[in-house]
Formats: structure tokens, sequence, C-alpha cells
């Protein structure tokens, strides 16, 4: 079973720790260089998961637990517009990130006012591609319990963050979060800050679920380990896009258009399958420009097997 | 500034006062405001935003952002308040031309050719200005859908109506009791 840990520390002599990570066969799912700063984000076999540890302190740097590592994380605000961000969306898609998410903040197209704020099918759909939704909603309770209704009918998990606690919505979404509401500041302060690890507490909490589920019925393939085999093929490996791979929990993000690349996909092996018989292959709903890949379960194969 | 808030959503009241006073000292508008009335109804939904500043924006001459001093062969400026720096240049760019206004330093201007009674009377500011920045830092406070709005203004009181579908005649008549307590004429009219 693959493990996601964090390195933090120097880049100097992190060459060795890139040679140790392939040694035992892991992936490198982030790599964030800032000056001599240096932050890795790596998933690697469980079992090595202490030598990789025994490297990292002994270069100088700090092994971190990433829990939310290897999960794409949307932030859904109800618009773009400056009433609605940058605060707090912002901070709470850095806490997430902090905690190892990839995020993405969406802003809806029509999501602003309590009477006329709506959802469009592409958007949920678009919501449906992350590992989990965080909603960011107002200050006023019969705004937000008007406004729950956007969460209905996402697949995903979805973790309702709003200034006062609504009800009649716990239907709606897996997990509430009140107290944060529309800011006009960064949430620097001590409690405020506490209110961010809370929200990211949360949406682990919440993954977690969706992980054991994974694990009782696990992937043909660890995501990690498509992530090696396809991070060799020149168009992803010459993509200028930040992150061309993005892992979820299910599956990956491969930022390459899906209409030039379909056929070189669903043709790569893994573990002597195509991937497209062992996978979903499909365009983002975004747009064309990257496409979802979402890997079948094991009983899933063994049942599509059977049938053949 | 004194932020008085009626409304039923204890959470929302107390984070909207919170809001306009950040929003407003962020916009460099806090100074201006004497005090303030916010009606919150977000059931209904209607938003009252009531404004008292403690002068109305009035129109500007350079005398009032800088002092003159006259030389032998024109006038020293000094600019006094920087805001409005751009707004003098542009005026004596236009009136004696560029090559005519020499800038010494950031504050300091010799304008040649130029006489001190024809500076007093030069217009830097109409006061509309001030009064547009006012209101955008009200609207900006507001929430975001409540996009349907009436503007009642009378000197130096500002009161702003909104809600998000029809703007009712009741809603109206509440937004201008408002206006009228907070010192609005009473002659104000739909």
């Amino acid at each position: 079973m693959f493990e996601v840990m964090m390195y933090d520390g120097g880049v100097y002599r992190s060459e060795e720790l890139f040679e140790a990570i392939e040694d035992v066969g892991g992936v490198v799912l982030q790599r964030n260089r800032s000056s001599q700063m240096l932050t890795v984000i790596m998933s690697i076999p469980g079992e090595d998961k202490e030598a990789i540890s025994r490297v990292c302190t002994d270069i100088g740097g700090v092994v971190k637990e990433v829990p939310l590592a290897g999960t794409e994380i949307a932030v859904v605000g109800p618009t773009l517009g400056r009433h609605h961000m940058p605060h707090p969306i912002c901070d709470i898609a850095e806490e997430l990130r902090r905690y190892g998410a990839i995020t993405v903040v969406m802003g809806l197209a029509r999501g602003r006012g309590k009477l006329t704020s709506q959802i469009s099918k592409v958007e949920k759909d678009i919501i449906d591609e992350y590992d989990a939704a965080v909603f960011m909603l107002g200050n006023f309770k019969p705004c937000v319990e008007k406004k729950a209704d956007l969460m209905r009918e996402i697949h995903v998990p979805t973790v309702l963050v709003c200034g006062p606690r609504p009800e009649g919505v716990d239907d709606a979404c897996e997990a509430i979060i009140d107290g944060v509401g529309r800011k006009a500041s960064r949430m620097r302060l001590p409690d405020e800050r506490a209110k961010l690890e809370e929200v990211a507490d949360t949406v682990d909490d919440v993954l977690r679920d969706k992980k054991r589920s994974l694990e009782e019925d696990p992937l043909f393939v660890h995501p990690a380990e498509v992530k090696q085999i396809l991070e060799n093929y020149e168009p992803i490996d010459m993509c200028l896009r930040p992150a061309p791979i993005v892992l979820h929990l299910d599956g990956l993000r491969v930022k390459i258009p899906y209409e030039e690349h379909r056929e070189y996909l669903e043709n790569v092996l893994v573990y002597g399958r195509k991937l497209g018989e062992v996978a979903y292959i499909s365009p983002s709903k975004i747009d064309n420009s990257s496409v979802i890949i979402r890997i079948k379960t094991r009983s899933q194969v063994e049942d599509e097997d059977r049938a053949r | 500034m004194d932020v008085d808030v009626i409304g039923e959503d204890k959470y929302g009241s107390a984070a909207y006062a919170k809001l306009f006073e950040e929003i407003m000292g962020d916009l460099n508008k806090a100074t201006l405001i004497e005090r303030v009335k916010l009606v919150l109804k977000p059931d209904v939904p209607l938003f009252v935003f009531s404004v008292v500043l403690k002068a109305a924006p009035s129109r500007k001459t350079i005398p009032d952002a800088a002092t003159i001093r006259f030389e032998i062969d024109g006038v020293h400026v000094t600019i006094t308040q920087e805001r409005y720096a751009p707004d003098i240049l542009r005026v004596l760019w236009a009136r004696y031309g560029r090559s005519n206004v020499v800038q010494q330093t950031r504050f300091d201007l010799d304008v040649a050719g130029a006489k001190e009674e024809e500076l007093a009377e030069m217009e830097i500011s109409s006061g509309e200005e001030d009064m547009r920045e006012i209101m955008g830092a009200i609207w900006r406070t507001m929430p975001e859908g409540i996009k349907n709005r009436k503007t009642l203004i009378d000197g130096h009181i500002i009161t702003v109506v909104a809600t998000e579908e029809i703007l009712r005649p009741e809603m109206l008549e509440e937004g201008i009791q408002v206006h009228r307590f907070m010192g609005g004429g009473a002659r104000c009219s739909r």
C-alpha cells in the first residue's frame, strides 16, 4: 500500500532523496522549490516509509504528515465577485494545501442572491470531478439555509462552511462548520486559524470515509502507479501547466487534450492490461484540455472479465 | 464612526457591523463618516444602509489642497493634500501647458506666467467624485445579490435601499423613514 508524506527542508542533497524515492519505487506527487527551500510530497510503499524518513532527516529536512495529499478539492463560492472572494475562500484553500491537497477555487456563474442563486448541471458535473467540495456561504441564516440547495445533487462529499448554524440542511452535505461567514480581511487571529484547521480536519474526516470504502474494494491499480507510468509520456513531460498530473483518490487528472491523446491513454499497459480496460477515461467537464481517469475497482474489473 | 444595526439575525447583524467598519477603513472612508444605521432583513430580503457624513463633499479649488505664493515670473505651489496632486497637475497642465509647469519636488511646483487669482478659481474636484467613491464603498458592503437599489441623497446624508428583485413601495417607504430619522429631508420623495 502506498503512503503519502511530505519532505520539508533545503535543496542541499535533495538528489539523494529523489534517488531513494526512485529506488523504493515511489512517486513524487508534487515538488515546490522556493529559493533554497524545498517541499516534496511523495507517495511511497508503506514498508519503505521508515527508510525514506531516515533519508529526509539525514539531509537536514523534516518529515510532515499530509493527510490530504493525493486529493484534489474544490473550494466553491457563490461567485468570484469581491463580496465572496478572496476572504475567506482563499484562506480555506491555502489551509487545505498545507494539508497536502491540490485545491481549486471556483465561483458559480449565478450563485449570488438568496432568491435567485442557481447552480447549473455543468457546474455540478465539474464539481463532481474533484474528490470533495467545500462550499463557502455567508452571514445570514435564511440565506445559508436557502443556498444549501446548491449542494444537493452533487455526488462527491461536500462540506459547508458558513457564518450562523443553519437548520434543516444536514442532509445536503456531509459536514457543516459555522462561525466563518463573509469577511473583509484575512483569517489571521488565533481563533480564526483554529477554525481553518477545523475545516481541514473535517475535510480529512469526510474523505477518510471515502478512503475506507476504497480499502474495502481496492482499485485495480493505485493512481500513483499510473502516474509513474504516464509521467514519461512526452506530451505530459513537456506540459507547462502546473502539476500536469494530479492525483485523485480514485484516479487522476491528466492535463493534456483528450482528443489528441485518447488512443495512447486507452492503450498504455498497466500490469499487463490496457488502461482503457481498467479505467474510465473521459474528457474533463471544464474543457477538452484535460483528461479524467477513474480507475475501476478490482471487483469491477473481475466482473467485466467474467461477463466477456 | 457610530454604527447602529437593526436586524433579527444575530450573527449577521454583528458580522455586518464589523464588515462595514472594516471595508470603510480599508477604503479610507471611515474618517468621513459620522454615524451609520444598517437595517438588515435577509428574510424579505431588504437592506437599508444610511450614512451620515461629517460634511457634504464639496467643490474644491487649488488653494483648498495647496498653498500658493507669488513669485516674479509666476506662482509657486506647495501641495498640502497629496491625494489632490494629480488633479492639481492636470488642471495646471491644461491651462498653462506642460513646459510652463515645473515640478521641482513631489509637492513643489513652479508655474510660469500664472497669477494667484487665476489659480484660486481653478477647480480640482467637484465633490461628485468623493460622493461616487463613498457610494461605491457602501455598495461594496452590501450583499452581492442585492442588486436592485434606490439611493436617497440629502447633502451629507446618503441612504441606500436595496432588495433582490422588485423594490416594492413599502420597502422604499421604510428606507425613506430611515433616511428621515438620520436627518434627511422630510420632502424626500419616491
